[in-house]
């Protein structure tokens, strides 16, 4: 295996560079006001199956995006050239657009120079990481699945991105960004097991034990049962409590709240959730993907959303909460939910703890059914399995869900201490292994 | 040509890696230019205009496969991307335990240009924004209607397609879309109705032939019959689905299982495997024999027949499921081998010059039967007709589906009677394929499609129109949403 060839990376948009596209813009625009945004990102992901690579690519985008407003009529053009030529066309598409769009009730000037938090949020060994590394990460997980003499399909990824946001009143913040993802889908025959990381650091990946924790998956998953549909005790392991909880926290729209068509309607300040829940932001936490400040340029800093189960915080844009009073927006890009009183320090412990339980590794094409209740349907995915008497018995067929992570989640039975989770839909997040009682799975699949 | 010196580019990267030793290399150069103008609550919330540029290089080296893709578009930018997709296809091939071979493809040159009547970036700006305004305005002044929102979207595509093997393809390609949902709220409920235009390849006469403000009334009003009316009794129903709510179920449960690099396991860590495996072709009953299922990428407007795929492979036409039986794949030139075709259906698509082509559903649709819309609805005692689209999924292997829709009558005695709210239907697809005992005739065939389509790691938006005329399944399991 060759060394990583870092000279092959073309080098991102920096602060300085960044300072200088916005001055281009900034100081030729007409408009009252004007926000540049910077994207530039340099991406590669190796793709294998089969135990082999079916794909392995590399890719350098740069998008800078212009907005101007003109007497509260706003414009918005992007390109993906950067040169002078390019930029300041984007400027005048944009100041054209605004020119004829309508007034916009609800637009508001960019915010005032901000203070920002100064997360890590770039690891040198990921934006220095290159093809070569994610073949090697590739080749050790496929090369463990072929001891076993199991079929491997999974993705190494890293990726390191400029971003930055400008403002003709000032505002300015640019930072680099970092991440590295890794996901293993062991194949044995017809079972499969799972397992997904993603980190800052591409060096946090920990693909051995990942990969053997998708193997011993996917070797258990072979003598499958299949149960009745019904409502059964579940214990959810991170990857699959990380489902609900994205879809949850999703749904806490300031806006859609004030119009009465959110599920979380007149519950703002209440008890929604177990008491031991809370779930706060943590950007600066070196386990979970925080940034420094949002594409408007508001700083992403600690926040509690639900604090030992009463709801505290909604997802409010800008002139939702001007309208409302509120002085301070929250964002929730970094997750973390933790648990008050005891709890276990591994999902195993909650195995031991249940006379007979589902344990779900994953949820897989999770979807809303009701909005009015967060009624959500999801199928179980790549390990799931029947607890009986404080262990696992056998696997069981996959099972769809029917449920409310709003009734489900109001108690909790146990859970753990909260650790890193990924799943295939949603971002990262710390949550507890939990639990639930009366979960309802509504229909049994094939396999 | 998608942007200047586009074709001196294009030499430039294919001499650089048929030096290196290469069998096989292709270019993408493509310039996409996007407006979306999204209207929220009675006020136009965003106007986007969007340019994005770039080229992605493919290379074979050895059985193994590297692509690289850049944004920057310049003469010095070019060998450094076909080096590093050379570096990458050798790193792949290092690891290689079985070569990909290409099966064979004639070689093309050609010029493919979306007929179109009206182009719609001349359309004044302020006339589309007046267009959404005005029909939240009428909804919001509805009693009953709280919310409502509209949107248009246009893009236009110039790309250019060099290959080692000699084809030399150049693309014009328009698509087009617009649609409004009005939301009402009653007694703590709220509901959604939605009018869509379907996405297709054509000018901006799609969206003046929609007529939105002739639309509105209808999908206002309905919007409050359905919050206020009663929700579902969980039973088995007989169902009576329309075009436009089929094309999802067809592209979940047809579509993606006949994804042939989905039956081979290329996609098992992420958008999942799928039921019809190989060994099915020719032999598995998928459906009645109501059922025919025809992939069209030839059929002038749907948003799969751009002339050729990303591999420069020329659309076609051929059967998925022929009279219930599952008979066809979606394939590319790196799959279609691995079945014993000798070409390939032309299904590889990239959605970006950013992104490597992977099979994607072709235009699937339903062909049409004898039955008229009364004919279906006649023989039904007990059941319920569905229109558009609501909460949908669907296992890993497609085979348990859950659908919700946009809309939903209650069938008795041969009549549609009143609506209901929170429909859901779930069943196996196989079994409910073979529940499908009518199917209207070509009268009642609409086109619906998807610009959406999940899949692949990284990402990518599929782009697809699935056509079908209204057609009835038995005792299909409802639940309450």
């Amino acid at each position: 295996m060759s060394t990583p060839n870092t000279k092959t990376w073309p080098k991102l948009t920096n602060e300085e560079e960044f300072r200088f596209l916005a001055d281009l813009v900034l100081k030729r625009s007409t408009a009252d006001h004007t926000v540049v945004n910077l994207h530039d990102q340099h991406t590669g992901t190796t793709r294998f199956a089969n135990s082999r690579i079916v794909q392995n690519v590399d890719t350098r985008r740069g998008t800078l995006t212009v907005t101007v407003a003109f007497d509260g009529r706003r414009g918005s053009a992007s390109t993906t050239d950067f040169t002078a030529g390019a930029v300041q066309d984007a400027l005048a598409r944009a100041e054209r657009i605004a020119r004829v769009s309508p007034e916009d009730p609800e637009y508001l000037p960019p915010p005032e120079p901000q203070v920002f938090q100064t997360p890590l949020t770039s690891r040198p060994e990921t934006a220095a990481a290159g093809p070569s590394r994610r073949l090697e990460y590739a080749n050790e997980a496929i090369g463990q699945c072929r001891i076993e003499n199991l079929e491997a399909a999974g993705i190494v990824s890293s990726s390191v991105a400029s971003v930055g946001v400008a403002a003709s009143n000032g505002l300015f913040a640019q930072e680099e960004r970092t991440e590295a993802r890794f996901s293993l889908t062991v194949q044995a025959d017809d079972a499969t097991g799972w397992s997904a990381a993603a980190h800052r650091s591409i060096d946090h990946l920990k693909i051995q034990d990942r990969t053997l924790s998708a193997i011993n998956k996917a070797k258990r998953s072979r003598d499958v049962q299949e149960l009745a549909p019904g409502r059964y005790r579940v214990i959810l392991e991170p990857a699959a409590a990380a489902g609900l909880w994205s879809w949850l926290l999703w749904m806490l729209d300031a806006k859609s709240y004030e119009k009465g068509t959110s599920p979380f309607a007149g519950q703002l300040g209440r008890q929604i959730l177990d008491e031991r829940l809370t779930v706060q932001n943590l950007p600066g936490h070196a386990d979970l993907l925080g940034t420094g400040f949002t594409s408007e340029g508001l700083p992403s800093e600690d926040a509690v959303w639900i604090d030992k189960g009463i709801l505290k915080q909604l997802a409010y844009d800008r002139f939702t909460a001007k309208q409302h009073g509120v002085k301070h927006i929250a964002t929730l890009e970094a997750p973390c939910v933790s648990a008050l009183g005891p709890v276990a320090s591994k999902t195993q412990e909650l195995i031991k703890q249940c006379e007979r339980a589902i344990l779900v590794t994953n949820f897989w094409y999770i979807r809303t059914v009701n909005p009015t209740d967060l009624t959500l349907t999801g199928m179980t995915r790549d390990g799931t399995f029947l607890v009986e008497e404080g262990q696992i018995t056998s696997a069981v067929r996959n099972f769809r869900f029917h449920e409310s992570p709003l009734r489900v989640l109001k108690h909790i039975d146990a859970l753990t201490e909260p650790v890193e989770a990924v799943t295939s839909e949603t971002g990262k997040m710390l949550v507890p292994a939990m639990v639930l009682r009366d979960f309802t799975f509504s229909s049994v699949t094939r396999f | 040509m998608p942007f200047p010196r586009a074709d001196e580019m294009a030499d430039l990267a294919l001499k650089r890696v048929a030096a290196s030793g290469a069998e096989y290399a292709d270019i993408r150069l493509l310039n996409s230019t996007s407006q979306t103008i999204s209207g929220e609550d009675r006020r136009i919330a965003s106007i986007r205009d969007a340019e994005d540029s770039g080229f992605g290089i493919r290379v074979l080296y050895h059985g193994g496969w590297g692509f690289a893709a850049s944004s920057v578009l310049s003469l010095e930018e070019v060998p450094r991307v076909a080096d590093l997709a050379v570096e990458i296809a050798r790193g792949s091939a290092s690891l290689a335990s079985e070569r990909t071979r290409l099966v064979d493809e004639p070689v093309h040159r050609d010029r493919v240009v979306t007929p179109n009547r009206i182009d719609p970036f001349t359309i004044p700006l302020d006339r589309k924004t007046t267009l959404l305004r005005e029909v939240m305005e009428y909804m919001q002044s509805q009693p009953e209607i709280v919310r409502s929102s509209a949107s248009l979207w246009a893009r236009r595509d110039r790309k250019l397609f060099i290959s080692t093997e000699g084809t030399r393809l150049e693309f014009d390609l328009l698509a087009v879309q617009g649609e409004f949902t009005a939301t009402a709220r009653y007694d703590g409920r709220f509901a959604s109705r939605s009018f869509a235009t379907p996405h297709l390849r054509t000018g901006y006469e799609l969206i003046e032939g929609a007529n939105f403000m002739a639309q509105a009334p209808r999908i206002a009003s309905q919007a409050v019959e359905k919050v206020r009316a009663a929700a579902v009794r969980p039973a088995l129903y007989d169902l009576v689905l329309d075009p436009e709510h089929l094309a999802l179920t067809m592209h979940e449960s047809c579509g993606h299982p006949s994804e042939l690099d989905r039956a081979l396991g290329y996609e098992a860590n992420y958008a999942g495997t799928s039921f019809l495996t190989p060994e099915k072709r020719g032999t598995f009953r998928y459906g009645s024999p109501d059922v025919n299922l025809v992939a069209d990428n030839t059929e002038p407007e749907t948003l799969a027949a751009t002339g050729y795929d990303d591999d420069g492979v020329a659309c076609q036409r051929w059967d998925i499921v022929r009279e219930g039986l599952f008979v066809g794949y979606c394939t590319n030139r790196e799959v279609a081998s691995k079945i014993g075709d000798t070409r390939s259906r032309g299904s590889n698509r990239a959605d970006s010059w950013g992104s490597v082509p992977i099979v994607r559903i072709a235009n699937i649709g339903l062909e049409p039967g004898s039955a008229s819309l009364d004919d279906l609805l006649a023989d039904v005692k007990r059941g319920i007709y569905i229109e558009g689209h609501g909460s949908y999924s669907i296992d890993q292997r497609r085979y348990n589906f859950q659908f919700g829709g946009d809309a939903f009558w209650m069938i008795e005695n041969g009549r549609r009677t009143h609506m209901l709210r929170d429909v859901i239907y779930h069943g196996i697809t196989p079994e409910f394929w073979n529940s499908c005992d009518g199917v209207a005739d070509r009268d009642h065939r609409r086109r619906y499609g998807f610009i959406t389509c999940g899949k692949g790691q990284p990402g990518q938006s599929g782009w697809m129109t699935h056509a079908a005329p209204h057609a009835r399944f038995r005792r299909v399991a409802v639940i309450k949403g």
